[in-house]
């Protein structure tokens, strides 16, 4: 897709870009072209070290030029990009094709090589020249959404300055700004921003936080710009993580008391944590907000709203307190134990209101936190990030990606632990009855019974219609207690920690690494996933692209690319939140300032 | 074209070249070396601090990064320039011969001759004041490469008056101010986003240049001014509109000018200095066209060297004066530098020697921790911690100033608080720019976390400096050594006799991994570096005896009897070999007196801490009517340097 230019601004900008980019591309393509192949060389059966690491990976047919660094010392080096009897040279250690070449490329192995193109990188070292092990990329026909949306911050802890949100064109190297906090920031009054988000992938219809001075929430809807304060006298914030309904006007909100702490020692370094946090509903027509969770033990986060609009899935740890100190601080000396379920709710978008949740996956059960649920658009594939606690897993470690086939689930029947078999078990494993044992003794309703009760409500809605609870309607479900928020005996834990994953969810071990692998976001096509990694260094996240094969299998993830195939080595700055896009935000970033300037406006709290 | 008549009617000096008698430069060039020399004798630590608190990067990001902002190419520049107090000498060299320049650029666009000459030098006087007054800026400035910021934007300036100099010597009147107009045009539109405010200083300065030709009528100058007016008031929005999305629309007028703000306040003082710039720009255009023409009036004669000599001078001693004025001068801002970069070396006795030297003030509490951290690495803590001052003396600024923004970070550093530490530079480069001693911290702490790729990521970038790569190189060395950041391997090879650490990395790096012998918790520093120490190692409890020493230490600065008895005792039991420093021992002697919950009687204290006690208190009988205040200062003389007079008579040290 070409990328649209609508305002005088993107002209500019482009204008401004083109300068830069047309100086760079000479210098570029003088260091880049008309080298030749050695003629006599030598076979080395090691890879090149490249940076970024795209070997042998899959690549959508709209992608910009892969380009890559050589990490390896050498007096000289030449690759040889080729496709059938095609072939293209680069010399130097930064190998990477202009966007005419690469789009020729492309289209060759499209056409002739079934999407492979080979990859051959000669060093001449003290050895002569050598031939390092050839690697391929695969083209796929299937394209990737034109452009992602990230917001960009340094890994910092309290402060914020130079914080933006940027939109970039997969299919070139543009990136541009959505909006900058520094336009509407001066050393006494700074700005966070935060939490942008479209609706079904739409840039015309987006939305996102400024927080502090000249907060409020920006909400861009088919041309009408609007701030607003999500704040009101019942509800505990501002609207926080959203999720747009994918066809009406209507987003979901959790609101959420956020605190942060330091590790003294472990490299995670921070700890994000929610006090409170509920779930509220925002109607964009109406101008009205709608609590939708008001339980003050129960912790609901990361909202998302499922694709045929009938659900909203969330996140939910249990917590009450225990001892006298105050909230905040038992929650950061018990930070290990908050842990996070899977939760869904059905959605009447008649009555507008939500039924009873129900347990989706019990992954306290496991000694296990689940975070950030989102659906693919076709609405088989719910991809979550999990760790062992909390909900802020970017900076935890052992975060990974896990694939739960929604297809598979008796939904209406909501899952509990229960249901979870051991591989190979026909019935329920030992461990999984040991966890039955232990919830009834437990004082709560435990999640097997809710569970039962659940299976008896199909789609959950009857539990919030008028009759179903006492003629009058009500937004909030029963409160499901199982696994959670209990302080557990090492013993406890290591029993928990041998339940099996139930047969429905994956851990994605194709695309996951040692280090953090957390934000995900699918495209429209529901073919590719873009998510947040620190695979590359542990401190800064970067996105990474993969691609979903329709045996619901992925392909080795690739980094996003840069002209300056260095430039995430260099950047001090973390990728947050990459989302699709199908097109660029046209709105400018003054245009943005303008609003952000006047004064948020009211929103009305509607009870019901 | 030549002009027709440009001897006649000239109303400006016919000076062509530099002005006319080499005899006169002699004046600037001795001001300029005098600045030099005492920018390198006064001001090498605070220079060579600003060039650690600096970057610049040769690459395409690091250009884009800065040119968000308009002006970009003025920090740059600035930057890159800033590298060079790397070497003070150097840096200072490259100062003044750019202010050199600058003198010689403006006698010659200015047409001064004789003693007016001497008035170019007012310029490079206000830069250099701005330069002196510095102080904590160092720290705080915002603006990247503030230092030579200003002169590239007066040497941009000039360089850009040499257009209307040759137009107006060469040109008639009515092309040249054709040309001068189309001149402020490009300055404006091609300079705004590259030297920012500048740029539009540079545009009136243009406008102002004293034409060839007098105005005879009001209109022409009336046009011109009202050009310069929308110029520089349109040109800034247009760019806001279409460029620049990141700039706050208050400044863009200022944009590539140092902010001298901090949180809510802003300090005009500082500006002083800019302001004084201008002030030279006046008066050397005034002394251009009117300056002849005034002697002449003041004398009677048609040239009177002697009185413009005068009046050079009485400006030239006014500018030292206000130099002298606005050049910051605080012991303890000196002290703290030059025992950062002592710390830096690793050179713990230089630490000492300076904490040593008599002031006119007490020292801050920074000073005092830097004190303690070397008497702790060289093993004296316990003999010695109050053998030197004690003082929490506020530092010289006038706002909040933090100690996790100065040298806290080090601090935490060397007390083995890697995250803490990681922690301030991160939110210091989000804040202020990153700089080159924010990220060497951060590969350090990089690599005693074994966060090898992130390490090797902070290097890379301190490599690509100028002056940078030998450091990095370094410490790269240990990204293919990885045990030897562990404490136990590396003690283990040690011993052996076959160390893999090098002797300077065993000296920075092997109490700092003792002192990580913790372990994690969620914490918060509220910003108090000292406090959070003090807190943390004395609650703190280990068997690494380097550990538990810093917890002793802490325990007994903190004065916190309940927490010292049981370090005191863990410290013994791990060290029993070793004779118990004087000051543990008289803080046992002291709180085994005062509190009886310890029975010190079979402790073997050294004779020299009994009597020692005695005698404080015989004379704390003596003074009974004293008040504390007038004890502390009685006490002193005799007392000073015990435990038991810390502990009594040293209150209120409140920490930043």
């Amino acid at each position: 897709m070409k990328r649209i230019i609508s305002t005088p601004h993107q002209l500019l900008t482009s204008i401004k870009r083109g300068i830069w980019g047309w100086a760079l591309s000479i210098l570029v393509l003088s260091a880049c072209s008309g080298p030749s192949v050695p003629k006599q060389f030598t076979e080395n059966e090691l890879r090149p070290h490249i940076y970024p690491d795209y070997a042998d990976i899959t690549i959508p047919v709209n992608i910009a030029p892969i380009t890559f660094h050589i990490d390896d010392e050498a007096k000289d080096y030449v690759t040889r990009i080729s496709v059938g009897d095609s072939e293209w040279t680069f010399g130097g250690d930064d190998v990477c094709p202009s966007e005419r070449q690469w789009r020729d490329i492309k289209q060759k192995a499209l056409a002739e090589t079934e999407g492979k193109i080979d990859v051959e990188v000669f060093v001449n070292n003290d050895k002569g020249w050598q031939r390092m092990r050839p690697f391929a990329y695969t083209v796929v026909s299937d394209s990737i959404d034109p452009y992602i949306s990230y917001r960009l911050i340094s890994p910092s802890y309290i402060t914020y300055e130079d914080l933006t949100l940027n939109q970039r064109c997969l299919e070139t190297f543009d990136e541009s700004l959505i909006y900058g906090n520094m336009i509407n920031s001066d050393e006494e009054n700074g700005q966070c921003l935060n939490c942008h988000h479209t609706q079904w992938y739409n840039p015309e219809r987006l939305q996102f936080h400024v927080r502090h001075h000249l907060g409020g929430t920006i909400i861009a809807y088919d041309g009408d710009i609007r701030k607003v304060n999500l704040k009101t006298d019942s509800t505990l914030s501002a609207g926080v993580y959203p999720t747009w309904h994918p066809k009406q006007p209507w987003i979901v909100y959790s609101t959420n008391l956020t605190g942060q702490s330091f590790h003294t020692r472990d490299v995670e370094k921070i700890e994000v944590q929610d006090t409170k946090s509920n779930l509220i509903f925002y109607n964009l027509e109406t101008n009205e907000v709608t609590p939708i969770t008001n339980d003050s033990t129960n912790l609901d986060c990361f909202p998302f709203w499922s694709p045929d609009g009938k659900y909203i899935y969330y996140v939910s740890a249990h917590w009450e307190r225990r001892d006298t100190v105050n909230l905040d601080f038992e929650l950061i000396q018990h930070y290990k134990d908050v842990q996070y379920n899977l939760y869904r709710m059905a959605f009447d978008e008649k009555s507008m209101t939500f039924g009873p949740r129900q347990l989706v996956y019990d992954a306290v059960a496991r000694n296990r936190s689940v975070t950030l649920p989102r659906i693919s658009p076709d609405g088989r594939w719910l991809m979550f990030t999990e760790g062992q606690f909390g909900v802020f897993h970017i900076w935890h470690t052992d975060a990974d990606l896990y694939l739960m086939d929604l297809t598979r689930i008796p939904f209406g029947d909501a899952p509990a632990p229960v249901a979870y078999k051991s591989k190979g078990a026909a019935g329920k494993s030992d461990i999984a009855s040991a966890a039955d044992n232990k919830h009834e003794k437990g004082a709560d309703t435990p999640d097997a019974v809710t569970a039962a009760t659940a299976q008896k409500k199909p789609d959950g809605i009857t539990a919030a219609s008028p009759r179903a609870s006492g003629g009058k309607p009500t937004l909030k479900g029963p409160i499901v207690k199982a696994h959670e928020g209990t302080i557990r005996d090492s013993a406890s834990i290591a029993e928990a920690s041998k339940i099996p994953l139930p047969e429905y969810i994956r851990v994605i071990s194709e695309i996951n690494s040692p280090d953090v692998d957390s934000y995900h976001s699918w495209s429209s096509n529901g073919r590719w996933v873009i998510f947040s990694s620190r695979r590359v260094d542990g401190n800064f996240t970067r996105p990474f692209i993969t691609y979903f094969r329709k045996d619901g299998t992925f392909t080795k993830p690739f980094e996003l690319p840069q002209r300056n195939p260095q430039y995430h080595r260099e950047f001090m700055r973390s990728f947050n939140i990459p989302e699709f896009m199908s097109g660029p935000v046209t709105v400018s970033p003054q245009e943005f300032a303008r609003i952000i300037k006047d004064d948020a406006s009211s929103v009305n709290l509607k009870i019901r | 074209m030549k002009s027709k008549d440009s001897k006649s009617n000239h109303p400006l000096p016919q000076t062509e070249g530099f002005g006319g008698g080499l005899l006169y430069w002699l004046m600037p060039v001795a001001i300029l070396v005098v600045a030099g020399i005492m920018l390198v004798l006064r001001e090498s630590e605070m220079l060579w601090r600003a060039q650690e608190l600096n970057l610049w990067l040769p690459t395409e990001l690091f250009w884009n990064t800065l040119m968000k902002y308009p002006g970009g190419a003025v920090s740059w520049i600035a930057c890159y320039l800033t590298q060079y107090f790397y070497y003070p000498w150097l840096g200072t060299l490259i100062l003044c011969a750019l202010w050199l320049i600058i003198c010689l650029l403006l006698a010659w666009e200015y047409r001064l001759r004789g003693p007016w000459i001497w008035l170019t030098a007012l310029v490079p006087l206000a830069l250099l004041a701005c330069v002196t007054q510095t102080g904590y800026w160092v720290y705080y400035q915002k603006l990247q490469g503030h230092l030579f910021v200003p002169t590239i934007g007066v040497l941009f300036a000039t360089l850009c008056l040499i257009v209307p100099r040759l137009v107006e010597s060469n040109l008639s009147k009515s092309p040249a101010r054709w040309i001068r107009l189309g001149w402020m045009v490009i300055i404006c539109l091609a300079g705004y986003p590259f030297f920012g405010a500048w740029a539009l200083g540079t545009t009136v300065l243009v406008a102002a240049y004293p034409a060839k030709e007098p105005a005879t009528t009001w209109r022409g100058p009336a046009v011109v001014t009202i050009f310069t007016i929308l110029l520089i008031a349109v040109i800034p929005q247009i760019y806001y509109e279409s460029i620049f999305e990141m700039t706050k629309r208050t400044f863009i007028y200022l944009a590539a000018m140092p902010s001298m703000r901090y949180g809510k306040e802003s300090f005009e003082i500082y500006r002083l200095p800019y302001y004084a710039i201008v002030l030279a720009f006046i008066l050397i255009m005034l002394a251009s066209r009117y300056g002849d023409a005034l002697i002449q009036r003041l004398t009677k004669k048609s040239s009177n060297s002697h009185t413009a000599a005068v009046i050079a001078v009485a400006l030239l001693l006014l500018a030292v004066v206000g130099v002298h004025a606005a050049w910051y001068r605080d012991v303890n801002f000196q002290k703290e530098l030059a025992m950062n970069h002592a710390i830096d070396d690793l050179d713990w006795e230089r630490v000492l020697e300076i904490a040593r030297e008599p002031a006119e003030k007490k020292p801050t509490r920074q000073i005092v921790m830097y004190k303690n951290l070397a008497l702790f690495r060289l093993g004296r803590a316990g003999d010695e911690m109050f053998l030197y001052p004690e003082g929490a003396e506020k530092q010289n600024v006038p706002w909040q100033l933090h100690m996790a923004q100065v040298g806290g970070k080090q601090i935490y550093y060397h007390y083995g608080k890697a995250n803490f530490c990681y922690r301030w530079c991160m939110e210091d480069g989000v804040e202020f720019g990153w700089k080159v001693e924010f990220f060497k911290f951060m590969a350090r702490n990089a690599l005693l976390n074994h966060e090898w790729e992130v390490a090797r990521k902070y290097l890379n970038l301190i490599r690509m400096t100028t002056f940078g790569a030998k450091w990095a190189d370094h410490y790269a060395a240990l990204l293919n050594n990885h045990d030897a950041m562990y404490l136990e391997k590396a003690e283990a090879a040690i011993k052996a006799g076959k160390p893999i650490l090098s002797e300077r990395d065993t000296e920075e790096f092997l109490p700092i991994m003792h002192l990580m012998t913790y372990p994690d918790r969620l914490d918060s520093d509220n910003t108090l570096v000292e406090m959070y120490l003090l807190n943390s190692f004395a609650k703190g409890n280990g068997n690494d005896l380097l550990f538990q020493e810093m917890t002793l230490i802490c325990a007994l600065i903190m004065k916190d009897i309940d927490l010292f008895w049981p370090r005191f005792m863990k410290y013994a039991t791990l060290n029993p070999t070793v004779h118990m420093p004087r000051y543990y021992q008289e803080a046992a002697y002291l709180y085994g007196h005062l509190e009886n919950k310890v029975d010190i009687s079979h402790m073997p204290f050294d004779q020299s801490i009994r009597d020692t006690y005695d005698r404080f208190m015989q004379f704390n009988t003596q003074c009974g009517s004293m008040s504390e205040e007038q004890k502390a200062v009685a006490f002193a003389p005799m007392f000073g340097d015990t435990f038991f007079y810390f502990y009594f008579l040293v209150r209120n040290q409140k920490t930043n």
